[in-house]
């Protein structure tokens, strides 16, 4: 069973339908025992960085959450502010990240003449830099659809799972052992995030 | 010969319970889920049958060609001055694109109009795209209310007989014959063909035409008001066939239609698109006749379309029965769609579930134009008019 | 930079059902929107908006109910617009699985809102829909529609503010082309795209491709939005449902 994790920020709804047009079965939840019985976990997330650290903590997920993904290796897949949130710190915020991989969260940074806006919202390509799971049986030439102003830096470039270009190569997904994140929102990018999807789905713990 | 027996059986309000042990024609693949299925002593059954002699009774060769340019000629006569010469129902399917496509080759001015009733496929509407770009066709389209027909719909799901689209094709009918008179046409061109549905089951299907029966089955599992639900009672039909002297005319009858051919040329010319089985552009279509009907009702529909295609010489026995042994429907997009008609209609799992359970029920049960003395009258009155008018 | 420009449905809703105008009036049904969603998720497009056009007039909060079953059927994001004034109604909208909320008269009446929900939800999920319509002498001014008529604030001060306020996006809406088939106000689109850093979506009188091409290259615009282009094919305006190619897309957005 999957379990994708209530702290009220983030459309779980898209995502449970995703899986279950995908072929999964998954419940929305905020109670720490069903976290713990996981086969798989889903971290979303829609908003500010600091609103989300607080929902988690205010739910009592934090702990129970870090040592699922660190003790009992369930693969977690992050989504766009879930994925941050598995970072160290952001700059959009005050407080500390999860911490669950070496990245942290800096603001898209362009050269005023560049005439890039922030956020970077709308469909880009995902160029895939290793081999994972997640991007198996891909459709050629992959977008997703992207929707945030600050995007992850992964101190270990071998992390990183693809990269995406706005203004620069910055990183899209990444994965590092059981712990899998996409900027992207896979529940709002058609064929492409179901695929992506059922792979989670179909991923061997 | 076994008229009398059909029409008894039919008057008595057959139930689905098959009586008979499971047999199947040796020549079609029809067989005992048609309840009033009748076997003559070589094997052959009633439908095909009856379906090779009103095939063989159809023009063919040089008289055909020559009927089909009578009926152009007096088509392109009668719209001379008039923005279109006829009207074409569209509905992304391959009879109404192959009478799209037709129709321009034979060099006529049609009106394509196309009903949304909230269940067009995609590739439907794709194709009636294609239809109308890229063989310049103006188009018309009828929006159902959705609130309307949604309440019409789930009347006759509870209803339990086992014509749901009859909804859709009432209302088809009816504004094909409205905007033919609002245009001031004298054809309408339809894509109901002998060649490929020479064969229909009474106990699977009927009541297109009978405003009545609708308009019962509406009173007693309906909740809104039908306010502009498009409609036509069979006064309403005789008049405009008599009066107003507007044709239904199968111009698919008139030409050599081979299905598999008709596919071929329109991927070709206009980039149409196959959804696989007959009537699945509309997902409602195929969400009925490929799960309701089999799991419910305990037929198959396309034993009737298979068998019409064998009857023409357009498929071989072996073929359709190797089509049937073809699965309905893939487990996963069952369950997709089971969730997509759930989700529409606004019912319950246990909603839907109980409507499933409920055992089926005919047209004779419910109150019918067929039953009343007028219908009775008024046919033969037709009869009579029709030979008189239109000799 | 490969990122796609967005072409955008917008799909009216009134009394649950889907329907289009002309210039704000001449209301035409168009049908049922779960359906509209379907053939949309097959045919892949970018993004869909949906505005309830009822909702502040009649002062009824936003239709739940059907969101939440056109987040059941819609793979792509999806906005939501109409009746929204208060941090609830978003939360709850944002759970169904709406992308972005729009703002429209309620940021006229009460600026403040959209810092609000901007602080709340991030300014990636708020929209500021701006209504514009021009006067007799060919000035533009916001439109509130919900007495109809031009409000005295100007469109580019008004999309400056709400910049300022926290606005992710700014959809820009021209209330006289609205269903003309006319082209985009394009003048109205640059004057906006050279005051703001946010994007603009430009909305009102696409007729054909080429307009696509223009709001983009001419006006500026990082994406452009369209309802009857997407919805009427011919001159009966039969109700259909279209969108273009991926590859005429890509041919009228590059320069």
């Amino acid at each position: 069973m999957i379990v994708i994790v209530d702290y009220n920020m983030g459309n779980t709804g898209s995502i449970l339908n995703m899986i279950k047009k995908a072929g999964g079965e998954a419940i929305i939840s905020s109670d720490p025992e069903q976290i713990k019985n996981a086969d798989k976990l889903i971290l979303p997330g829609v908003g500010a960085f600091d609103a989300g650290m607080q929902n988690l903590a205010k739910l009592g997920l934090i702990n129970v959450f870090r040592r699922q993904v660190t003790e009992q290796k369930t693969p977690v897949l992050g989504i766009c502010l879930g994925l941050q949130l598995l970072t160290e710190r952001s700059e959009e915020g005050i407080f500390q990240g999860l911490g669950l991989v070496d990245a942290s969260t800096v603001r898209f940074k362009f050269v005023s003449s560049s005439g890039l806006r922030i956020p970077h919202m709308g469909w880009n390509s995902v160029v895939v830099r290793k081999e994972s799971p997640l991007f198996c049986d891909m459709y050629p030439d992959p977008v997703f659809y992207f929707v945030h102003s600050y995007h992850v830096v992964c101190r270990n470039a071998e992390d990183v799972l693809s990269t995406t270009n706005y203004g620069y190569d910055f990183v899209s997904s990444l994965q590092s052992g059981n712990i899998l994140g996409t900027q992207f929102h896979p529940e709002k990018s058609h064929k492409y995030g179901l695929k992506l999807m059922k792979n989670f789905v179909e991923l061997v713990h | 010969m076994f008229d009398s027996e059909i029409s008894k059986a039919q008057k008595s309000g057959s139930e689905y319970m098959n009586h008979q042990s499971y047999r199947i024609c040796k020549r079609c693949v029809m067989d005992t889920t048609d309840p009033e299925i009748l076997f003559y002593e070589n094997g052959y059954c009633n439908h095909c049958t009856q379906a090779l002699k009103k095939l063989r009774s159809l023009p063919s060769g040089q008289e055909k060609a020559n009927k089909l340019s009578t009926l152009v000629q007096e088509i392109k006569e009668k719209g001379i001055e008039k923005k279109y010469d006829c009207i074409i129902g569209v509905s992304g399917g391959v009879d109404s694109s192959f009478v799209a496509y037709t129709v321009k080759q034979l060099g006529l001015r049609p009106l394509a109009i196309h009903l949304d009733n909230g269940w067009d496929s995609e590739l439907a509407v794709k194709n009636i795209e294609n239809i109308c770009k890229k063989l310049e066709i103006d188009l018309y389209t009828y929006v159902i209310d959705w609130e309307e027909f949604k309440d019409l719909q789930l009347a006759f799901l509870k209803s339990s007989t086992p014509d749901s689209e009859i909804p859709s094709d009432h209302a088809i009918t009816a504004i094909l014959f409205q905007r033919a008179l609002q245009e001031d046409v004298k054809y309408i061109l339809i894509g109901t063909n002998t060649a490929t549905e020479s064969i229909g089951v009474n106990a699977w299907s009927q009541g297109h035409a009978d405003w009545k029966y609708i308009k019962s089955i509406h009173r007693q599992f309906g909740t809104k008001q039908l306010e502009t639900f498009p409609h036509y009672s069979i006064f309403d039909l005789m008049k405009w066939k008599i009066l107003n002297r507007v044709r239904l005319i199968r111009i698919l009858d008139y030409i050599e239609y081979d299905k598999l051919e008709a596919k071929s040329i329109l991927q070709k010319e206009i980039c149409w698109k196959d959804y696989g089985d007959k009537h699945h552009e509309s997902v409602y279509t195929k969400f009925f006749q490929a799960y309701i009907l089999p799991t419910k009702f305990g037929f198959d529909k396309r034993k009737s379309h298979l068998s019409s295609l064998i009857c023409a010489d357009q498929i071989t026995r072996d073929q359709a029965l190797r089509e049937l042994k073809k699965e309905l429907y893939p487990p996963q997009e069952l369950k997709e769609h089971i969730d997509y008609v759930i989700n529409k209609f606004g019912l319950s799992k246990g909603e839907f579930d109980s409507i499933m359970n409920t055992p089926p029920k005919t047209y004779w049960q419910y109150p019918n134009y067929k039953k009343t003395w007028y219908y009775k009258t008024s046919r033969a009155i037709y009869r009579v008019a029709k030979r008189l008018l239109n000799p | 930079m490969t990122l796609n420009v967005r072409v955008i449905p917008v799909l009216l809703l009134k009394n649950g059902g889907l329907v289009k105008t002309v210039g704000f009036k001449d209301m035409t049904y168009v049908g049922d929107p779960i359906n509209a969603v379907k053939i949309f998720n097959d045919k892949e497009v970018d993004e869909l908006l949906f505005i309830d056009i009822q909702a502040t007039k009649e002062n009824k909060r936003p239709n739940f109910e059907l969101v939440s079953r056109i987040g059941r059927e819609a793979f792509m994001p999806f906005g939501y617009g109409g009746g929204i004034r208060n941090l609830d109604d978003m939360s709850r909208l944002f759970r169904l699985g709406v992308e972005k909320v729009s703002l429209n008269s309620y940021a006229i009446e009460n600026p403040d809102f959209m810092e609000e929900a901007a602080h709340n939800f991030g300014s990636q999920s708020v929209v500021a829909s701006i209504d514009v319509k021009t006067d007799a002498l060919g000035r533009h001014w916001v439109f509130d529609y919900r007495n109809g008529s031009a409000t005295k604030l100007d469109p580019v001060e008004f999309a400056v503010l709400m910049e300022r306020k926290g606005a992710g996006e700014i959809l820009l809406n021209s209330v006289d082309r609205d269903g003309t088939f006319d082209g985009y106000d394009i003048e109205i689109i640059r004057k906006v795209t050279l005051s703001v850093k946010v994007p603009i979506i430009a909305l009102g009188g696409a007729g054909k491709l080429e307009d696509l091409g223009k709001a983009v290259k001419m006006g500026g615009a990082s994406a452009v939005a369209a309802g009857s282009f997407f919805v009427f094919h011919g001159k009966h305006r039969a109700v259909l449902i279209t969108y273009p190619d991926k590859d005429d897309l890509r041919k009228t957005f590059s320069s």
